[in-house]
């Protein structure tokens, strides 16, 4: 009798270790690597969260996307690269049809590989900025818009338009010491010897991100007219906290996107106003899309978030959800393309070059306001999305400029040298000479 | 030549140009050291005592300025909250020497290295879980700590001084004078240092390994609290404070283990010497983010020519 229960045990075990993988394939696997903890957490957190209760709200309003469910796990990376590594290995040999690596580091380790493993890589808002090259990187994507774009922009923000205004001018470029802080460099290089501006680096170790009294020191003997800062985690907070405490016009403190974070800002309170950042998105609670994500995740207990606490509403949470909304546009456009739903790596990635979040699919979405319209191609992989200047008025973000587009005549050649070096320092790469 | 000059004299010229600003420099200096000195004062005791690196020290730091933060958002007032903080690290050394230092008596230093390895690990998980990874605000104001600056203008210049890190370095002073107090005058004090120099001996005498560690794991919990306010008052409170307690291994480095007064003279030294590289070399001639590694360096160079550090004590071994 033992023996039978411990037969009809193994024979239940077996198949369902054979059926498993079977239903899994019945999920769309979209894996995220996540940092909810360590010394970014901070801003991880929040954007995690926005990615993850967009999913959840398809699964739960819509059955997921064309009637299949999405698997979003989280493979937790701590924005360490080693563990980012070990993460993109793990969640490649669970059949993820994506990965997303979401730190620049790990985004430059992985790159090669994701390449040779025919994963896409889809990095929103950060990442290699020569990655819009699609035919040098075919696998790989960073919409809506990139870093270089991102220090486009900010600089034609704080010209007024014009860039030759800058001229004579000094510029210190506060960054986080990691790839990610050190993307922008070659752009604001050439910008600065096209435009006769001085560009001041000033690098922020990881161990100094809280206590930037040396960097702060220095913008105080530089005088720079204007701080742009490229900061990650509690190096923004800090940063905020010491230009108040060292007095530094406010209005002359830019950050990139990941600046825009209402927890940084209430650090200081009223003593931030006039503070900016150019960001790619701007938080909108009262959207239809986000008054879905209220009604079938948040409302429904089903998000991580602390909505009393005004998650809801912050920017980055809804930065992640717009993250998750062109994700999830991918695929359709993959499942649309491959005339199934149930769809392969290749076929996501062709999905990802014929994303087209035009104006009218924005209102479709519900996300009129949230970011500006934007498609992918075969050759662009970025989109370049225009973003807005949004600055903080003590207690709250708001936009104030139009949408500012970045000057591709500056940006396509460096792309270009710089997808060429790659490639060239990569060999052998594989081209995508189906892009024109 | 103008290397030479760069390194040997222009430094000079620069300090004497502004001496507000070198003022400015030798401030902060302090103030990161006085700071620095703070983390390294919790791995001291605790090696002090039991032998132990604790390497939990970093998230026990964390941890304490997020239960503070934490009681304060769910509407306990900071009078309160602070007192009802300190219970919990009390708690938490309770539980440590319980469940994880008790079971590991006569075991490797390694082993219990490994232990707070653990520690640290399930703190970063506990906080996560309980008060979520957002940056939170420290509540200064409300702990009756001053906002406000001091300016001073000096040889024609200018001089700020914010009021929270005289707080902080004042707070610093007298939490070392009590616990200088507490270890070389009072019976407890005592039995902690007989601890450290033989545990064998100690026990001999009727002194409790438990009682003693869960009083050195709340004092260290106590230094962790100080340190997390005013870290915690310059830049919020997150997780990223943990990678400060890295900044402790090069104070004690110098400093010694064992030596409560190398620690913060290590921890001034480095704090300002550092400062003062970064500013006047560093950041001319190296591009910046010298203080990075110059701590390091600068340790390295001191355990060349005395391994155990400026403060720690010489061990002769019979052979």
């Amino acid at each position: 009798m033992t023996a039978q229960i411990k037969a009809t045990l193994l024979a239940t075990v077996f198949a369902l270790g054979l059926a498993a993988p079977v239903a899994a394939q019945e999920a769309l696997k979209l894996p995220n690597m996540s940092y909810r903890t360590g010394p970014f957490a901070a801003t991880g957190t929040p954007h995690m969260n926005g990615q993850l209760d967009y999913m959840t709200m398809l699964n739960e309003r819509d059955g997921g996307i064309n009637g299949v469910k999405i698997a979003f796990d989280e493979c937790e990376t701590g924005y360490n690269t080693e563990k980012g590594v070990e993460c993109y290995e793990k969640t490649k040999a669970d059949g993820a049809l994506v990965t997303q690596p979401w730190s620049t580091g790990i985004t430059l380790q992985v790159l090669p590989r994701a390449g040779v493993d025919e994963i896409p890589m889809y990095a929103p808002g950060y990442g290699f900025s020569a990655m819009q090259d699609g035919k040098t990187f075919k696998w790989a994507f960073n919409p809506p818009t990139s870093y270089w774009d991102g220090a486009s922009m900010i600089l034609q923000g704080i010209s007024d338009g014009n860039l030759d205004n800058l001229n004579g001018k000094k510029i210190a470029f506060l960054h986080l010491d990691h790839p990610y802080g050190k993307e922008p460099i070659p752009l604001l290089e050439s910008l600065a010897s096209k435009h006769g501006f001085t560009l001041l680096p000033i690098p922020v170790g990881l161990t100094e991100m809280q206590n930037q009294s040396a960097q702060w020191l220095q913008i105080r003997r530089e005088k720079p007219d204007f701080v742009v800062m490229w900061g990650w985690g509690a190096m923004n907070g800090s940063a905020i906290s010491e230009a108040v405490k060292t007095r530094y016009p406010m209005n002359q403190f830019v950050s990139v996107w990941w600046g825009a974070h209402e927890p940084d800002l209430k650090l200081v309170g009223e003593q931030g106003k006039g503070y900016r950042a150019l960001s790619w998105n701007f938080a909108d609670s009262e959207s239809k899309l986000m008054q879905d994500v209220k009604k079938y995740v948040v409302d429904a207990g089903k998000s991580q978030i602390n909505a009393e606490a005004g998650e809801f509403d912050s920017t980055a949470y809804q930065r992640g959800i717009l993250m998750s909304v062109i994700l999830a546009e991918a695929v359709k456009a993959a499942q649309d393309k491959a005339g199934t739903p149930n769809i392969n790596r290749e076929q996501l990635r062709v999905g990802l070059e014929n994303v087209n979040i035009d104006a009218a699919r924005l209102a479709e979405l519900g996300a009129e306001n949230m970011m500006a319209p934007f498609a992918m191609s075969c050759s662009n992989h970025t989109g370049h999305a225009s973003a807005w200047m949004v600055e903080w008025d003590g207690s709250k973000f708001v936009k104030v400029s139009d949408l500012l587009t970045a000057d591709r005549s500056v940006i396509d050649p460096l792309v270009e040298k710089a997808a060429a070096d790659y490639a060239a320092a990569n060999q052998p790469w594989s081209m995508n000479d189906e892009c024109k | 030549m103008d290397f030479i000059h760069s390194i040997l004299i222009q430094p000079f010229l620069d300090m004497a140009d502004a001496p507000d600003f070198l003022i400015q420099v030798l401030w902060e200096g302090i103030v990161s050291g006085v700071l620095y000195a703070l983390i390294a004062l919790g791995f001291v005791l605790i090696f002090k005592s039991s032998r132990i690196f604790n390497f939990a020290q970093g998230i026990m730091v964390v941890f304490a300025a997020l239960t503070l933060v934490g009681l304060h958002q769910k509407g306990i007032p900071a009078w309160l909250a602070l007192p009802m903080t300190l219970g919990v690290m009390l708690l938490l050394a309770i539980a440590i020497e319980r469940v994880v230092l008790r079971p590991l008596v006569n075991q490797p230093d390694i082993i219990l290295f490994m232990a707070t390895i653990g520690i640290t690990l399930f703190l970063i998980g506990l906080g996560e879980t309980i008060f979520g990874g957002e940056n939170k605000r420290m509540i200064t104001e409300e702990l009756g700590i001053p906002t406000d600056s001091y300016i001073f203008e000096p040889f024609g210049g200018l001089v700020m001084i914010e009021q929270r890190d005289i707080t902080a370095v004042v707070g610093a002073v007298v939490l070392v004078v009590c616990l200088l107090l507490f270890l070389n005058k009072s019976k407890m004090g005592r039995a902690i240092r007989a601890l450290g120099d033989d545990h064998q001996a100690a026990l001999s005498v009727g002194i409790s390994l438990s009682t003693i560690w869960v009083l050195v794991w709340f004092i260290a919990g106590m230094i962790a609290l100080a340190t997390g306010i005013v870290w915690g008052a310059r830049a919020g409170v997150s997780f990223a404070l943990e990678v400060i307690a890295l900044k402790a291994l090069p104070v004690l480095m110098l400093g010694g283990l064992e030596s409560v007064s190398g620690a913060i003279i290590g921890g001034l030294m480095i704090g300002i010497l550092e400062k003062l590289f970064e500013i006047y070399w560093g950041q001319p001639l190296l591009g910046g983010n010298t203080e990075s590694w110059f701590a390091y360096m600068l340790a390295l160079v001191v355990l060349l020519f005395r391994p155990q550090g400026l403060f720690g004590e010489r061990i002769i071994e019979r052979v």
